[in-house]
């Protein structure tokens, strides 16, 4: 062989060699780069969804997008995995080959989720569907809606209405965070529920009577009640008897911890009047630490630990479900399991909770150890080990004093003298059973449901102005002006119309509870404690005139 | 006085012996880059030291404060991105030049005789410097670089005999402890690097007692000369061969600068392993064979690969396949590269 081929055979080979080394290096960097979290890692389509995938790119490309984006991506779990269902499940229906269900629910997840969803299955989010039969959705049903189909009363210019869906407030409102009773179309004209199919343990329905009732459409798909489907509502009642979304958090089809880390995620329903978690939340220092220095927290870290994988500031999932480096990293997904307060109800209670995780209300000290499964002390004290990421015990522990005292003031000075007010009414048949039908029960609500709950809340998250102004300072405000009056009033008005003995035993609690040392100012005046403070306001500011 | 009697009368070396001995006649093929590769891989070498030399100073080598040291390097340290840019793309420059010069080397025959000691040295300085990058891939103490580090140590403990003494001299101990990292530290930045300057040292003499083999092209006609001067012709030749490679470099660098990938996790093993590119043919090979065969087949072929001038040799005198070499090793050379890609181109 002649110098000169051995000449083309190196340039050949070294050409080829610097070719394959250029292609592994892009390669190489592409890798790391994914690794780093600077560049989407590359997916592959599993074999079995890769008929879904090609099809629903051209029908529902963000559907797609936001799963080729997925960590379910990245690991090769695709479409087929979560939505396979057996011929058995009523929502199941062949599609393209595949016998698959539209509704992914929590028993679907727990295949390959099972610890995080008996956690969140044991959590209050789960049981968010209970309001279908509470005072909220009476007021969202009957007061905001109507439990009825009715007749518009006059026509609507370029839309053609012959009936007006009363329950369009629940389903668009409350369900929609708490949770739809997800329901079948059924060829009787009604509704088919979790209540109709009767599921057995493992999901599949035990009345193939009511399964046989489900309207399909002409490809065997079943049709959804449009009020109960779609709903990616926390707490939803599933056709196979599970309860909740797992997409309420982590929303499909990306499945995003980067997004249930964030509080804005949780602010979908955890905002507004009644309680304005988010908006409390902003107003703390976590939150005005969170907004500053988000770029810090380490969003798409794999474990998110506390402490291990950041430390700037706590959101919502860091304080009520994360990891943390105390705990040695485990997340639950049951947020209760570290409050110690219930804020929710009337009057807070402590949160000590029996074996099925439901709030002990027993009074006898005896009975109530003996039925707590989980005290509230634990809870804190899970609590407590967030908190000591960054501050110290004594801080920690007074905060949870200042916390302590103003729920325990809420509860003693207004939640449980109006919680008596209203009972007293209705036990003197001074007002109605039915709620909202007279003003004080609409004063009442915005007392506790509101202002009382929005300054509790204010007072857990370290929020003032909305413990303050927002709270207690309106709570206030509608238990002396609003409250007491009407209550007053109607007791005077039962007097008036010869109710004598009604209307004066309502009036003596009410005396009673104003005579209490620190309500007693309302009726004697307080000159003496504004003197006080007048005169401390005048040493610190000179004259006060004209305030 | 001028300055240089001041120095020749210090020094005894005078201005003609100083000529003589940087004016080697070169061998005129060396007019072409391409043999002039043996040059690329020493100057890379220096660059490797310098930016080595600057990202030891903020480096703290103990598995506590490895990665926080890389990552204040490549986020906060002045220019600290850059230089361990550099730094790791001349070594996968470094690797590639020295693989160039070596195929250079064998397709032309230039490792026969007598120059069969020199070949060896370069076989020497080549796992060397696979192994240098080893060592310092494993030093950034991301999730990655510690399990290559754990397998590699794991496909030491597959060689016969003294396998588990390899992987016990390695890893300071039975498995990764807090000693492993200064211990390849030290071998990365001390052991290696001085075992390279010796072997360079040995592997230029040679080249110097022997001469550059010398070719003659078609192209050459028989009334030119046979050599040209070092100094300057082949100097400015090498010049500008360092000057492209560090403009390469600085480009590489500033488009591709090095990452930092998830801390390492003893007790989290990564779902896809990779080692550096340079060992993915390694890689592959152990996948396609497994446990102590894979590990003594590859022990077999460097020991070839070592011994290759004597194997040539018996060929050629023992059979009529006096090019058998260059059919060898352009098979070696696409089964090194398909198997590279491969190994590029799956996750797993």
């Amino acid at each position: 062989m002649t110098l000169e081929t051995k000449r083309y055979v190196i340039g050949s080979l070294g050409f080829l060699f610097l070719l394959s080394l250029v292609f592994v290096q892009w390669m190489e960097t592409a890798r790391k780069a994914e690794e780093a979290g600077l560049r989407k890692a590359q997916i592959s389509v599993p074999a079995n969804s890769k008929a879904c995938v090609d099809c629903h790119a051209q029908a529902n490309p963000g559907i797609v997008s936001h799963w080729e984006n997925s960590p379910h991506a990245r690991k090769g779990i695709g479409c087929i995995e979560c939505h396979q269902a057996s011929k058995e499940e009523p929502d199941s229906y062949l599609h393209y080959g595949e016998q698959i269900a539209t509704i992914v629910t929590p028993r679907d997840c727990s295949r390959c989720h099972q610890t995080e969803s008996e956690q969140f299955a044991q959590s209050h989010h789960a049981q968010a569907g209970n309001i279908l039969a509470s005072l909220d959705n009476f007021l969202a049903e009957t007061v905001g809606g109507a439990r009825m189909n009715f007749n518009p009363h006059s026509p609507t210019p370029g839309k053609v209405v012959d009936t007006v869906n009363g329950f369009a407030n629940a389903f668009s409102g409350c369900q929609q965070c708490h949770g739809s009773k997800v329901a079948f179309q059924s060829t009787d004209g009604g509704m088919i529920t979790v209540d109709d199919l009767e599921p057995d343990e493992n999901g599949l329905p035990t009345n193939l009577d009511a399964v046989g009732r489900i309207v399909r459409d002409d490809k065997g798909r079943p049709r959804f009640e449009a009020g109960t489907w779609p709903n990616t509502g926390i707490g939803r009642l599933n056709l196979d008897g599970s309860l909740g979304s797992c997409s309420a958090c982590h929303s499909r089809h990306d499945f995003s911890p980067r997004r249930a880390r964030q509080p804005e995620n949780c602010g979908k329903c955890h905002l507004g009047p009644d309680h304005p978690q988010k908006e409390i939340y902003e107003e703390s220092k976590h939150g005005v630490a969170y907004r500053d220095l988000k770029d810090d927290m380490n969003l798409d870290a794999d474990d998110w630990v506390l402490g291990v994988d950041y430390a700037a500031a706590p959101t919502c999932a860091t304080c009520h479900m994360s990891g943390n480096l105390r705990n040695g990293g485990v997340v639950t997904h049951d947020p209760g399991e570290r409050i110690s307060w219930t804020n929710r109800p009337p009057v807070s209670l402590v949160m000590d909770t029996d074996i099925n995780h439901q709030i002990v209300k027993e009074i006898d000290p005896e009975i109530r150890r003996s039925l707590i499964h989980d005290t509230a002390t634990d809870k804190r004290n899970r609590m407590k080990e967030v908190c000591s990421h960054c501050h110290t015990p004594d801080y920690v522990n007074a905060f949870y004093t200042q916390y302590d005292d103003l729920v325990i003031l809420y509860n003693e000075k207004f939640a449980k003298p109006g919680l008596a007010i209203m009972k007293a009414l209705l036990d003197q048949g001074v007002r109605s059973k039915t709620q909202f039908d007279e003003e004080i029960e609409w004063t009442w609500f915005y007392l506790w449901h509101h202002e009382g709950r929005r300054a509790r809340h204010g007072a857990s998250m370290m929020a003032p102005d909305y413990t303050h102004w927002h709270g207690m300072y309106e709570v206030a405000e509608r238990f002396y002006m609003g409250l007491i009056p009407q209550a007053r009033e109607m007791a005077d008005h039962a007097i008036v119309n010869g109710r004598r003995r009604a209307g004066n035993a309502v009036n003596r609690v009410i005396d009673d509870i104003l005579a209490r040392p620190e309500h007693v100012w309302f009726s004697e005046g307080a000159e003496k404690q504004a003197a006080v403070i007048r005169d401390e306001m005048e040493r610190r500011y000179g004259s006060v005139d004209g305030n | 006085m001028s300055v240089g009697s001041w120095i020749t009368d210090r020094l005894p070396v005078s201005g003609e012996q100083f000529r003589e001995l940087t004016n080697e006649p070169v061998p005129h093929h060396l007019k072409r880059w391409w043999f002039a590769l043996g040059g690329t891989p020493a100057y890379l070498f220096v660059v490797q030291i310098f930016t080595g030399i600057l990202l030891a100073f903020y480096y703290e080598a103990a598995p506590a404060t490895a990665y926080e040291s890389v990552r204040y390097i490549t986020e906060e340290a002045a220019f600290g991105w850059f230089i361990r840019s550099v730094h790791k793309w001349a070594a996968t420059l470094m690797i590639a030049a020295v693989i160039l010069h070596q195929m250079r080397v064998y397709f032309t025959g230039a490792y026969r005789k007598p120059r069969e000691i020199n070949w060896m040295v370069g076989m020497l300085l080549l796992i060397c410097t696979l192994m240098t990058g080893f060592t310092g891939y494993s030093l950034v103490y991301e999730q990655l670089s510690f399990w290559g580090a754990t397998v590699g140590a794991n496909m030491t403990d597959s060689v016969p005999v003294i396998g588990g003494f390899l992987k016990n001299m390695m890893l300071a101990g039975e498995s990764y402890n807090q000693r492993t990292l200064s211990r390849f530290f030290i071998i990365h930045a001390a052991v290696l690097p001085v075992t390279m300057v010796a072997l360079i040292t040995v592997h230029i003499m040679i080249i110097r007692l022997q001469g550059v083999t010398e070719f003659k092209f078609k192209d050459e006609g028989d009334g030119e000369d046979k050599t040209f001067n070092f100094f300057p012709d082949h100097l400015y030749t090498e010049l500008i061969i360092g000057l492209v490679v560090m403009v390469v470099l600085s480009a590489l660098a500033t488009i591709s600068p090095a990452t930092m990938g998830p801390p390492a996790d003893p007790l989290t093993t990564p779902e896809i392993i990779k080692p550096e590119w340079f060992f993915y043919v390694a890689f592959r090979w152990l996948k396609l064979f497994t446990g102590t065969a894979a590990i003594l087949s590859m022990g077999f072929i460097v020991f070839i690969m070592f011994a290759w001038p004597f194997v040539d040799a018996q060929i050629r005198r023992r059979t009529r396949f006096q090019e058998a070499s260059v059919w060898i090793g352009i098979v070696g050379v696409l089964a090194i590269i398909g198997m590279t890609v491969w190994e590029a181109v799956v996750k797993h």
